[in-house]
């Protein structure tokens, strides 16, 4: 079982990737989608091992939220918002995707020699597993700075949620369910608030495009 | 009696919800933070005789101490002082015709949404729990800060929510580490209790700690406004309606602040110095006054130039905690208390300004004190207060701080704040106070306020802040005290 969920970190990481080198909003959606499956099938194991071992279900319900939500729910909203908003097709990154994914991949041996520190703490096999999912924050945050359109930076935001929630999973096998709870209520309303605030801006703006919002200086 | 001030607020929405007449909603309104305080006020004495209290249900998630308390307390008195200024400041953007009746119900809904979820940051005693409060605030005043529906207010907001959102993301990694620490040491479900960590921080490990440190400053920081991390808060500060602007500039970047100060407490304690955190807190503080510094130099918008000035004085809280002896823990906590009183009055007074005459720009304003009698003097005296005059209540905790940095060996660090301190100074006399004088020569204004209700408000402030210079009450000294003890861990 275990094997399965270090295959799975190294997909998620792999999915981080796929994403930085992905050019268009749907693709972006679609891939967010396939990564949060990912996530989904690893809080499964997860959870079937706790609740062999503790009989606890905490995990596995976080499982059917992470489906419903960020499997279904949000990239379907994330997509009705851009039809919505859709003017024309157009590429929206600043750098080449090579120079991308290679600031990737220093990002990746970055995050390596940084937790490298906690190797007196946590046994090394679950050291490796959170280079992957720290590094999918940080993957997500540079994604951040490298879209231009809003919905871009929606994607890199959840990206790092996801990263931020395979961490707590793979770390401290799992938090408080009350945190978890609490953390998947933030998220959704984080997601709803930004897909409202999408749909002023383009109303306003007739773009999505963050580089109009540049009025406020100094 | 039981555990009341969270419940207030949500009565407070559902009631809100079910009324339609804008009337009752304003009744609501006063009604609800006059409970609030009054609630404090209970809780505030208990704590002051009894030290810490412990709510049993709810798995005891509740736990109030004198630190929590101070910034409870800053919450809730803001709280009321603004609720009150939002009845008259709503009534003149409806006859201005710049938001439609509905949109009152809309406003308090907000607001009483963000109160709740600051009492929640402050009273829990969960790290997790307190970061998804401190998440939370950000996402009931996103709208807040958007209220005005324009370009410039949309960008503000956007760029709010996603620098914050991230920002505080960054934070939860900070506490995932925290919970890290504790493995082996503390049972899973007391692993994210503050109190427990905290006596149990001489066991905690070392080196995670302080990689969680890190993290929550950085993250807890951009919250909090810190340099370079502050970029959302001039453009938040300065869009958002004006009673809002004094909740977040002398509420919210309180209570992310007070995230910070838990964490140091239990990093401090298990590392027995503060020569690390203290290292990165003199660093950011330093940086948030000098940015500050240079932005209010050349500032041509007074919201925005008010905004930087709280940059400046998160700045110097983060110096004083950075310090960590006891006199300036005393200063800090203190300054904390004084600056929100003057912040939010000048935002109200601003606020004033703002629907007299229709601009944030200085150079388009003059002669304030003639044609706002009440409020363009509060502004004047409050812009002396907030850049450490005398008498006023700022001045007492800044000379606090800064007499700590020069006994406590920092003598260099000291020399930097108060060269920038008299930069800043210089910055506000030379942008602001052409506002004040000379005739306003373009159209013919009326003299007279507008919202009388709330320049009563901002009048009682001012005399808040005044008379906190010259001398302060007991209980308050007990109280600071006390949080005092706590952060020392005396």
């Amino acid at each position: 079982m275990l094997e399965f969920v270090k295959i799975l970190s190294v997909l998620i990481l792999l999915s981080a990737f796929v994403l930085m080198g992905n050019k268009r909003i749907n693709s972006y959606i679609e891939t967010f989608r396939v990564q949060s499956l990912f996530i989904a099938l690893m809080a499964g194991i997860n959870g079937i091992i706790m609740l062999r071992t503790e009989g606890r279900f905490d995990l596995l319900a976080i499982c059917v939220l992470i489906l419903v939500l960020k499997v279904i729910y949000i990239p379907g909203l994330l997509h009705r918002t851009y039809a919505h908003v859709k003017y024309e097709v157009e590429k929206d990154f600043i750098l080449n995707i090579p120079i991308l994914i290679s600031v990737c991949s220093g990002l990746v041996v970055f995050t390596y020699f940084c937790l490298g520190t906690l190797s007196s703490i946590i046994p090394n096999s679950i050291i490796l597993q959170l280079v992957n999912s720290v590094s999918v924050i940080w993957i997500g945050l540079f994604f951040m700075i490298s879209r231009k359109k809003a919905i871009g930076q929606i994607i890199g935001f959840l990206v790092i949620e996801n990263g931020l929630f395979v961490t707590t999973m793979l770390g401290t096998e799992g938090m408080p369910f009350i945190v978890d709870l609490g953390l998947f209520i933030d998220l959704i309303t984080a997601i709803l608030i930004m897909g409202i605030l999408v749909f002023r801006i383009n109303d306003l703006f007739d773009s999505i495009d963050t580089d109009q919002l540049n009025k406020l200086k100094g | 009696m039981g555990f009341i001030l969270p419940i207030i607020p949500v009565i407070t929405v559902l009631l809100l919800f079910l009324t339609r007449k804008s009337f009752l909603q304003h009744i609501i309104n006063l009604l609800a933070s006059g409970l609030l305080v009054i609630g404090a006020l209970l809780l505030t004495y208990k704590v002051v005789n009894q030290g810490s209290i412990r709510y049993g249900f709810l798995g005891g998630i509740f736990y109030v101490d004198a630190l929590s308390v101070i910034v409870l307390d800053i919450v809730i008195i803001i709280g009321l002082v603004t609720s009150i200024y939002s009845v008259g400041y709503l009534q003149e953007e409806i006859r201005q015709e710049k938001i439609r009746p509905g949109q009152i119900k809309r406003y308090y809904l907000l607001m009483y949404s963000f109160i709740f979820t600051m009492v929640m940051a402050l009273t829990v005693n969960n790290l997790g729990l307190m970061w998804i409060a401190i998440e939370a605030t950000t996402l009931a005043s996103a709208f807040l800060v958007g209220f005005d529906n324009n370009k410039y207010a949309l960008e503000a907001a956007w760029k709010y929510v996603i620098i914050c959102s991230v920002g505080i993301a960054i934070a939860f990694l900070g506490i995932i580490l925290f919970y890290l620490s504790a493995r082996g040491v503390l049972s899973e479900s007391a692993a994210l209790d503050w109190v427990a960590l905290y006596e149990n921080a001489k066991s905690l490990q070392s080196p995670v700690l302080r990689l969680a440190f890190i993290f929550i400053l950085v993250g807890f920081g951009t919250k909090a406004g810190l340099a370079p991390m502050h970029t959302w808060l001039p453009d938040a500060h300065s869009q958002a309606p004006s009673p809002i602007s004094a909740l977040l500039s002398g509420v919210l970047l309180n209570s992310a602040m007070y995230g910070i100060i838990r964490a140091l407490t239990i990093v401090n304690c298990n590392l027995e110095n503060n020569i690390f955190t203290g290292r990165l807190l003199l660093a950011i503080g330093i940086l948030s006054i000098l940015t500050a510094a240079i932005f209010i130099m050349t500032q041509r918008d007074y919201k925005r130039l008010l905004a930087y000035s709280s940059i400046e004085h998160m700045g110097i809280i983060a110096v004083a905690m950075g310090v960590f002896t006891p006199l300036a823990v005393f200063g800090g906590l203190l300054h904390m208390i004084n600056h929100s009183l003057t912040k939010s009055m000048l935002f109200l007074s601003a606020g004033n300004i703002l629907q007299k005459f229709n601009t944030m720009q200085i150079s388009k304003i003059k002669g304030v004190l003639k044609i706002l009698p009440f409020s363009g003097t509060a502004f004047l005296l409050g812009l002396f207060a907030i850049a450490g005059t005398p008498p006023f209540s700022i001045f007492s905790s800044e000379i606090n701080i800064i007499v700590a940095l020069f006994s406590g060996g920092s003598i260099w660090i000291g020399v930097v704040l108060v060269l920038l301190l008299a930069v800043v100074f210089a910055g506000i006399v030379a942008s602001l106070f052409r506002m004040f004088y000379g005739e306003r020569d373009q159209e013919t204004l009326q003299p007279g306020e507008i919202n009388k209700a709330g320049t009563g408000a901002i009048v009682v402030l001012l005399i808040a802040i005044t008379l906190g210079g010259l001398f302060m009450p007991s209980y308050v000294i007990e109280l600071i005290y006390q949080a005092q003890g706590l952060i020392l861990g005396i």
